[in-house]
Protein backbone atom coordinates (compact mmCIF):
# COMPACT_ATOMS: atom_id res chain seq x y z
CA UNK A 1 0.00 0.00 0.00
CA UNK A 2 1.28 3.02 -0.90
CA UNK A 3 1.80 5.94 1.49
CA UNK A 4 0.25 9.11 0.86
CA UNK A 5 1.71 12.46 2.64
CA UNK A 6 -1.18 14.14 2.71
CA UNK A 7 -5.05 14.31 1.18
CA UNK A 8 -5.51 14.39 -2.99
CA UNK A 9 -6.55 17.72 -4.52
CA UNK A 10 -9.46 17.90 -6.15
CA UNK A 11 -11.26 16.17 -3.05
CA UNK A 12 -14.63 16.32 -1.09
CA UNK A 13 -13.84 18.71 2.06
CA UNK A 14 -14.65 16.69 5.06
CA UNK A 15 -17.11 17.88 7.86
CA UNK A 16 -15.34 20.22 10.46
CA UNK A 17 -16.66 22.80 12.99
CA UNK A 18 -15.54 26.04 13.61
CA UNK A 19 -15.64 26.40 17.18
CA UNK A 20 -15.11 30.18 18.31
CA UNK A 21 -13.81 31.45 21.66
CA UNK A 22 -17.15 33.27 22.62
CA UNK A 23 -18.59 29.35 22.16
CA UNK A 24 -20.59 29.98 18.11
CA UNK A 25 -20.14 26.78 16.82
CA UNK A 26 -20.41 26.88 12.51
CA UNK A 27 -20.27 23.75 10.32
CA UNK A 28 -18.13 24.47 7.21
CA UNK A 29 -20.81 22.68 5.44
CA UNK A 30 -22.85 25.81 6.32
CA UNK A 31 -20.66 27.53 3.74
CA UNK A 32 -21.81 25.63 0.74
CA UNK A 33 -22.45 28.33 -2.03
CA UNK A 34 -19.55 30.31 -1.50
CA UNK A 35 -15.95 29.90 -1.70
CA UNK A 36 -14.46 29.28 1.67
CA UNK A 37 -10.35 29.93 2.30
CA UNK A 38 -10.16 27.73 5.81
CA UNK A 39 -6.66 28.13 7.65
CA UNK A 40 -5.17 26.32 10.21
CA UNK A 41 -2.68 28.15 12.11
CA UNK A 42 -0.68 28.43 14.89
CA UNK A 43 -1.88 31.80 17.18
CA UNK A 44 2.09 32.41 17.95
CA UNK A 45 3.49 31.64 14.22
CA UNK A 46 4.56 35.09 12.60
CA UNK A 47 3.82 33.71 9.05
CA UNK A 48 -0.26 32.56 10.46
CA UNK A 49 -0.47 36.19 11.79
CA UNK A 50 0.99 37.78 8.65
CA UNK A 51 -0.90 35.34 6.22
CA UNK A 52 -4.08 36.36 8.57
CA UNK A 53 -3.79 39.99 7.31
CA UNK A 54 -3.95 38.94 3.60
CA UNK A 55 -7.04 36.90 4.56
CA UNK A 56 -8.76 39.56 5.97
CA UNK A 57 -7.71 41.74 3.32
CA UNK A 58 -9.14 39.31 0.72
CA UNK A 59 -11.87 38.78 2.46
CA UNK A 60 -13.04 42.60 1.59
CA UNK A 61 -11.94 42.57 -1.51
CA UNK A 62 -14.48 39.68 -2.37
CA UNK A 63 -17.23 40.68 -0.38
CA UNK A 64 -20.19 38.11 0.08
CA UNK A 65 -18.57 35.96 -2.42
CA UNK A 66 -15.74 34.43 -0.11
CA UNK A 67 -15.69 33.05 3.40
CA UNK A 68 -12.72 33.08 5.28
CA UNK A 69 -12.29 31.27 8.37
CA UNK A 70 -9.17 30.04 10.45
CA UNK A 71 -8.98 27.57 12.66
CA UNK A 72 -5.86 27.89 15.66
CA UNK A 73 -4.98 24.03 16.13
CA UNK A 74 -2.59 24.69 18.61
CA UNK A 75 -2.39 24.20 22.22
CA UNK A 76 -2.99 27.19 24.48
CA UNK A 77 -3.68 29.23 21.68
CA UNK A 78 -6.07 31.73 22.29
CA UNK A 79 -8.91 32.40 19.21
CA UNK A 80 -10.07 35.43 20.78
CA UNK A 81 -7.09 37.32 21.58
CA UNK A 82 -5.75 36.34 17.71
CA UNK A 83 -8.80 38.08 16.10
CA UNK A 84 -8.83 40.89 18.49
CA UNK A 85 -5.06 41.82 17.95
CA UNK A 86 -5.08 41.34 14.60
CA UNK A 87 -8.14 43.28 13.69
CA UNK A 88 -10.04 39.87 12.51
CA UNK A 89 -13.74 40.19 11.27
CA UNK A 90 -13.85 35.98 10.20
CA UNK A 91 -14.32 33.50 12.59
CA UNK A 92 -11.56 32.24 14.26
CA UNK A 93 -11.99 28.93 15.51
CA UNK A 94 -10.00 26.21 18.48
CA UNK A 95 -9.62 22.72 17.34
CA UNK A 96 -6.98 20.18 17.82
CA UNK A 97 -4.22 18.55 16.35
CA UNK A 98 -5.76 15.79 15.57
CA UNK A 99 -8.59 17.65 13.43
CA UNK A 100 -6.36 19.49 11.75
CA UNK A 101 -4.62 16.32 10.16
CA UNK A 102 -7.72 14.38 9.84
CA UNK A 103 -9.03 17.34 7.85
CA UNK A 104 -6.07 17.90 5.75
CA UNK A 105 -5.81 14.41 5.05
CA UNK A 106 -2.47 14.00 7.02
CA UNK A 107 -1.26 11.01 9.40
CA UNK A 108 -1.57 11.88 13.11
CA UNK A 109 2.19 12.91 14.13
CA UNK A 110 3.24 14.49 10.95
CA UNK A 111 4.70 17.68 11.52
CA UNK A 112 2.64 20.60 9.68
CA UNK A 113 4.06 23.21 8.47
CA UNK A 114 1.75 26.67 9.31
CA UNK A 115 -0.75 28.30 8.09
CA UNK A 116 -2.23 25.31 6.46
CA UNK A 117 -4.21 27.10 3.60
CA UNK A 118 -7.57 25.21 2.04
CA UNK A 119 -9.34 26.62 -0.40
CA UNK A 120 -12.77 25.40 -0.94
CA UNK A 121 -15.21 25.63 -3.66
CA UNK A 122 -18.87 26.44 -3.68
CA UNK A 123 -19.78 22.94 -4.29
CA UNK A 124 -17.51 21.77 -1.34
CA UNK A 125 -14.61 20.62 -2.83
CA UNK A 126 -11.56 21.42 -1.80
CA UNK A 127 -9.54 23.01 -5.10
CA UNK A 128 -6.24 23.98 -3.39
CA UNK A 129 -4.07 23.01 -0.26
CA UNK A 130 -0.72 23.89 1.24
CA UNK A 131 2.34 21.11 1.16
CA UNK A 132 2.41 19.38 4.20
CA UNK A 133 5.34 21.72 5.66
CA UNK A 134 3.55 24.92 4.32
CA UNK A 135 2.98 26.51 0.82
CA UNK A 136 4.32 30.31 1.01
CA UNK A 137 2.58 31.30 -1.81
CA UNK A 138 -0.72 30.85 -0.91
CA UNK A 139 -0.11 33.25 1.80
CA UNK A 140 0.68 35.88 -0.68
CA UNK A 141 -2.02 38.38 -1.57
CA UNK A 142 -1.86 38.44 -5.24
CA UNK A 143 -1.37 34.95 -6.15
CA UNK A 144 -4.44 33.77 -3.35
CA UNK A 145 -6.51 36.79 -5.37
CA UNK A 146 -6.09 34.75 -8.98
CA UNK A 147 -6.20 31.65 -7.30
CA UNK A 148 -10.00 32.84 -5.61
CA UNK A 149 -10.93 34.68 -8.62
CA UNK A 150 -10.29 31.16 -10.61
CA UNK A 151 -12.22 28.63 -7.78
CA UNK A 152 -15.09 31.48 -8.18
CA UNK A 153 -15.37 30.78 -11.85
CA UNK B 1 -1.62 21.09 -4.05
CA UNK B 2 -3.41 22.88 -6.88
CA UNK B 3 -6.14 21.57 -8.43
CA UNK B 4 -4.97 21.69 -12.20
CA UNK B 5 -8.34 22.42 -13.70
CA UNK B 6 -7.98 25.61 -12.68
CA UNK B 7 -7.25 28.64 -15.06
CA UNK B 8 -4.94 30.60 -13.08
CA UNK B 9 -2.95 33.62 -14.21
CA UNK B 10 0.74 33.03 -13.97
CA UNK B 11 2.20 36.20 -13.67
CA UNK B 12 1.67 36.69 -10.02
CA UNK B 13 3.21 33.24 -9.51
CA UNK B 14 6.12 34.43 -11.63
CA UNK B 15 6.42 37.31 -9.19
CA UNK B 16 6.26 35.22 -6.51
CA UNK B 17 9.24 32.57 -7.66
CA UNK B 18 11.57 35.88 -8.66
CA UNK B 19 10.98 37.48 -5.14
CA UNK B 20 11.51 34.35 -3.54
CA UNK B 21 14.84 33.86 -5.25
CA UNK B 22 15.67 37.00 -4.93
CA UNK B 23 15.51 36.59 -1.20
CA UNK B 24 16.74 33.09 -0.80
CA UNK B 25 19.44 33.16 -3.41
CA UNK B 26 20.95 36.81 -4.02
CA UNK B 27 19.72 38.42 -0.90
CA UNK B 28 22.50 36.35 1.02
CA UNK B 29 24.98 36.53 -1.87
CA UNK B 30 24.55 40.67 -1.88
CA UNK B 31 25.16 40.06 2.18
CA UNK B 32 28.36 38.00 1.96
CA UNK B 33 29.69 40.43 -1.17
CA UNK B 34 29.06 43.70 0.98
CA UNK B 35 30.63 42.46 4.35
CA UNK B 36 33.77 41.25 2.91
CA UNK B 37 34.13 44.39 0.77
CA UNK B 38 33.40 46.04 4.19
CA UNK B 39 36.37 44.26 5.62
CA UNK B 40 38.56 44.87 3.12
CA UNK B 41 38.20 48.33 2.72
CA UNK B 42 37.87 49.15 6.10
CA UNK B 43 41.91 47.12 6.64
CA UNK B 44 42.66 49.05 3.76
CA UNK B 45 42.00 52.33 4.66
CA UNK B 46 42.78 51.64 8.22
CA UNK B 47 46.31 50.67 7.55
CA UNK B 48 46.88 53.95 5.42
CA UNK B 49 47.14 55.74 8.55
CA UNK B 50 46.25 58.76 6.88
CA UNK B 51 42.22 58.52 7.76
CA UNK B 52 40.70 60.27 10.60
CA UNK B 53 39.67 58.28 13.10
CA UNK B 54 35.67 59.29 13.34
CA UNK B 55 35.66 57.73 9.60
CA UNK B 56 37.57 54.66 10.39
CA UNK B 57 35.35 53.75 13.76
CA UNK B 58 31.97 54.66 11.59
CA UNK B 59 33.37 52.29 8.53
CA UNK B 60 33.97 49.49 11.48
CA UNK B 61 30.92 49.68 13.31
CA UNK B 62 29.07 49.32 10.10
CA UNK B 63 31.15 46.46 8.65
CA UNK B 64 30.71 45.04 11.98
CA UNK B 65 26.89 45.21 11.52
CA UNK B 66 26.94 44.10 8.17
CA UNK B 67 28.57 41.50 9.23
CA UNK B 68 26.40 40.65 11.87
CA UNK B 69 22.98 40.91 10.15
CA UNK B 70 24.66 38.40 7.86
CA UNK B 71 25.37 35.81 10.62
CA UNK B 72 21.81 36.13 11.86
CA UNK B 73 20.32 35.67 8.48
CA UNK B 74 22.20 32.64 8.16
CA UNK B 75 21.05 31.35 11.58
CA UNK B 76 17.45 31.80 10.52
CA UNK B 77 17.74 30.07 7.21
CA UNK B 78 21.17 27.28 6.86
CA UNK B 79 20.12 26.91 3.38
CA UNK B 80 21.64 30.77 2.46
CA UNK B 81 24.73 29.42 3.89
CA UNK B 82 26.26 28.64 0.47
CA UNK B 83 25.26 31.48 -1.32
CA UNK B 84 26.36 33.40 1.57
CA UNK B 85 29.91 31.61 1.25
CA UNK B 86 29.34 32.52 -3.04
CA UNK B 87 28.96 36.35 -2.44
CA UNK B 88 32.22 36.16 0.30
CA UNK B 89 34.40 33.60 -1.98
CA UNK B 90 33.31 36.19 -5.04
CA UNK B 91 34.38 39.75 -3.14
CA UNK B 92 37.44 38.05 -1.83
CA UNK B 93 38.68 37.07 -5.19
CA UNK B 94 37.82 41.01 -6.66
CA UNK B 95 39.22 42.49 -3.55
CA UNK B 96 42.67 40.02 -4.17
CA UNK B 97 42.86 41.94 -7.51
CA UNK B 98 42.42 45.92 -5.96
CA UNK B 99 45.96 47.31 -4.97
CA UNK B 100 44.72 50.30 -3.11
CA UNK B 101 41.53 51.66 -2.19
CA UNK B 102 42.42 55.56 -1.03
CA UNK B 103 40.18 58.41 -0.33
CA UNK B 104 41.52 61.52 -2.42
CA UNK B 105 39.13 64.70 -1.79
CA UNK B 106 37.20 65.34 -5.24
CA UNK B 107 38.34 68.78 -6.46
CA UNK B 108 34.95 69.84 -7.21
CA UNK B 109 32.54 68.43 -4.41
CA UNK B 110 35.23 69.20 -1.70
CA UNK B 111 34.22 65.67 -0.69
CA UNK B 112 36.18 62.65 0.39
CA UNK B 113 35.27 59.35 -2.29
CA UNK B 114 36.56 56.05 -2.33
CA UNK B 115 38.89 55.42 -5.54
CA UNK B 116 39.65 51.88 -6.12
CA UNK B 117 43.23 51.33 -7.44
CA UNK B 118 44.03 48.16 -8.93
CA UNK B 119 46.46 45.99 -9.56
CA UNK B 120 46.76 46.24 -13.16
CA UNK B 121 46.24 50.25 -13.25
CA UNK B 122 50.16 50.41 -13.18
CA UNK B 123 50.45 54.07 -13.97
CA UNK B 124 47.58 54.66 -11.03
CA UNK B 125 49.65 52.47 -8.23
CA UNK B 126 52.84 54.88 -9.90
CA UNK B 127 50.90 57.46 -8.37
CA UNK B 128 50.23 56.39 -5.51
CA UNK B 129 53.72 55.60 -4.50
CA UNK B 130 54.84 58.69 -5.40
CA UNK B 131 52.57 60.53 -3.16
CA UNK B 132 53.32 58.34 -0.56
CA UNK B 133 57.26 59.11 -1.02
CA UNK B 134 56.50 62.92 -1.06
CA UNK B 135 54.72 62.37 2.21
CA UNK B 136 57.34 60.85 3.95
Amino acid sequence: MALQAQGPVPRAAPELKIVEASGRTTMLSSYRGRVVLLAFISTQCVHCQRASGVFEQLAHEFGGRLQVAVVAFNEGGNAADFSRRFGLTFPVGMSTDETAHDFLGIGHGMRLGTPQVVVIDRSGVIRAQSERLGSPILQTHDYMLGLLKAVAR
Amino acid sequence: MIDHSLAISPAAAVVFHLKQGFWLYVWPMMIGFVTIIGYQTLSRISMMGTTKWPVVFGLGSLVSMMSLFGWMLMVRSAPMIPFYGCGFGLASAMMSRVYAVTMPVHPRLKLRIIRVIWRGDKQGIQRLQQALRARV
